[in-house]
């Protein structure tokens, strides 16, 4: 029976024939942008350039959604940043806006719909809205909490000040979590099915500090794009095992996990609900040979035979990954899929 | 003085910076690696001896436990602020030649990345073991490294990188640096970096955390 790669989704998350589904899901920006003989900066910039970068990719490698992510500062941008785009790197935030209580204080949530950058996604969220018909799903993308607030006052800034000013920390998370909703939201009436959560600094930070500053921020952000109808994937770079007891609790539906953390332990400590994405190492699926590739993915395929899991690198494709390589987690998947 | 050395130390690995700070919750109200710094100074320690044996174990301490995970970044930049407050106090001895560093490390985040979080532990770490660093910064490319190198022989350079895209960068640096100095020693570090990746671009160390780097450059002067 055809069904359409939102049903297939749809089953996933539901439990319902999870045997018969392998779905594929590689988080791709700069290399969907040179696929398409684009820059990163066009890409980033330019909301045609992401989705059409997107599409040829999805047509090419058969993925299973594409997703609106392009780099960290749409909403840091939003809130007063000067962000540059050079050609060939990630995005660059020139500047740190938030340097003390005072400016946390002032900080404004920003109009989305009146930002650029920020509608520059929204416009993508409908591009390919309209594109896709609701047949694939589309991943909308929305900074988390603690990711935000680092863009803003500054990664080892912000970092100590969870240490020592509660205030700071707790004032300027929440206008993060606020602006995080409101972009979800928008994404999601645009025609967003899930809404990607990343707050990637979250691995290096102990999970203490995590119940006492982030955890309940997440729950709120995931509570929220639940209640508007939408499904959260929640991606974390880097080794978040020690995270994993409190992230149980966030009731999230899909969790990225980097290839730092082992999916068998996942499943134990998050229960048989949340779908596990991941989680091969993307570089080795920059260097190894394309049937070394397919032979990785097709173990992490058995493993997870019967388990809502779905195939994809532990974060990022890397720009100059052969095609060979990407195809091949495809390939694999595909033995497994009706 | 052993005591008060001891609680140098403490407080350095705990992150106690000056009596007003707040963290941690546990040491409110008490006396920091700042003013017991100070008071070691005052009560004529020498201060080699509150390097050596303050502020170097409490930084020593705390790389152990954060390769271990038992903390993570956000302790560990505590620690280093309390340790770069109380070096504040040391500056004259170092000025005076009265306490010798162990040596220049050459610090930066290689041509094309500008994450520095990496970079910035490694160097806080490196110089809370009594080692001068020369931070470059980030974006830092051959030319670069070189001027730095030659303005400080005998240095050692450490290279980081954050993303997959940028480590290869690594390689044109440590081949210009090994032509124009090949004593200098080249650390490599950053989260997509590895011992294969190390052997095959020619570096002569890699570690996975900030106190391996220290250890490795301490060996050096051993």
């Amino acid at each position: 029976m055809f069904m359409t790669k939102a049903e297939k989704l749809g089953n996933l998350l539901n439990g319902h024939n999870i045997d018969d589904i392998n779905l594929f899901r590689p988080i791709l920006m700069h290399f969907a942008a040179r696929f398409n003989n684009k820059t990163y900066g066009e890409f980033a910039s330019d909301y045609r350039v992401l989705v059409e970068s997107n599409m040829k990719a999805l047509e090419y490698f058969d993925m299973d959604m594409v997703g609106l992510i392009s780099d960290p500062y749409r909403e840091t941008s939003a809130f007063g940043a000067k962000i540059t785009f050079p050609d060939e790197a990630v995005p660059r935030c020139e500047e740190i806006i938030i340097k003390n209580i005072d400016d946390v204080k002032d900080l404004k949530n920003p109009d989305l719909y009146s930002e650029v950058r920020t509608r520059d996604r929204i416009e993508g969220a409908r591009y390919f809205s309209r594109l896709l018909k609701g047949e694939v799903p589309i991943i909308g993308w929305i900074e988390g909490p603690l990711a935000e607030a680092c863009d803003l006052a500054g990664v080892s800034e912000m970092l100590m000040q969870l240490m020592i000013d509660p205030d700071f920390s707790n004032i300027l998370l929440d206008k993060c979590m606020i602006t995080g909703k409101d972009f979800a939201r928008i994404q999601m009436e645009e025609g967003c099915q899930i809404i990607g959560m990343g707050d990637a600094i979250c691995s290096q930070i102990d999970i203490d500090t995590y119940d006492a500053y982030i955890k309940n921020r997440h729950l709120e952000i995931i509570n929220y794009i639940h209640e508007c109808g939408g499904i959260v994937k929640l991606h974390i770079c880097g080794d978040i095992t020690h995270l994993l007891p409190s992230i149980k609790d966030l009731k999230v539906d899909i969790l990225d996990l980097d290839w730092q953390v082992d999916l068998d332990v996942a499943y134990k400590i998050l229960g048989p609900d949340v779908v596990r994405c991941g989680n091969i190492d993307p570089i080795q699926v920059l260097n190894e040979s394309a049937e070394e590739i397919e032979t990785l993915t097709s173990h992490i395929l058995q493993k997870e035979h019967g388990k809502k899991h779905i195939i994809s690198a532990g974060c990022e494709i890397i720009v100059n990954t052969p095609l060979e390589n990407l195809m091949a987690i495809r390939k694999a998947s595909n033995k497994y899929q009706l | 003085m052993s005591e008060l050395l001891d609680k140098i130390a403490y407080c350095v690995e705990f992150g106690k910076i000056n009596e007003k700070a707040p963290y941690p919750p546990d040491m409110k109200g008490q006396l920091g690696a700042d003013e017991l710094t100070k008071q070691a100074i005052d009560e004529g320690i020498a201060a080699e001896d509150i390097l050596k044996k303050g502020l170097v174990i409490g930084m020593e301490k705390i790389g152990v436990k954060f390769r271990e995970n038992q903390v993570f970044v956000p302790q560990v930049l505590m620690s280093a602020k309390a340790m770069s407050t109380a070096m504040e106090h040391l500056k004259p001895f170092f000025q005076s030649g009265d306490v010798k560093r162990n040596g220049i490390f050459i610090i930066g985040t290689v041509a094309g990345d500008l994450h520095d979080i990496g970079k910035n532990l490694v160097s806080m770490m490196v110089e809370g073991n009594g080692w001068e660093v020369v931070d470059l910064g980030t974006d830092v490319n051959s030319d670069k490294f070189l001027e730095a190198v030659k303005s400080n022989p005998g240095s050692h350079v450490g290279l980081s990188a954050l993303l997959t895209t940028t480590m290869v960068n690594m390689e044109q640096i440590i081949t210009d640096l090994k032509v124009a100095s090949p004593e200098t020693m080249v650390l490599i570090g950053g989260a997509p970096v590895s011992e294969d990746f190390k052997n095959k671009i020619g570096a002569d160390f890699y570690s996975p955390d900030p106190q391996g780097a220290v250890e490795y450059l301490n060996s050096l002067v051993a």
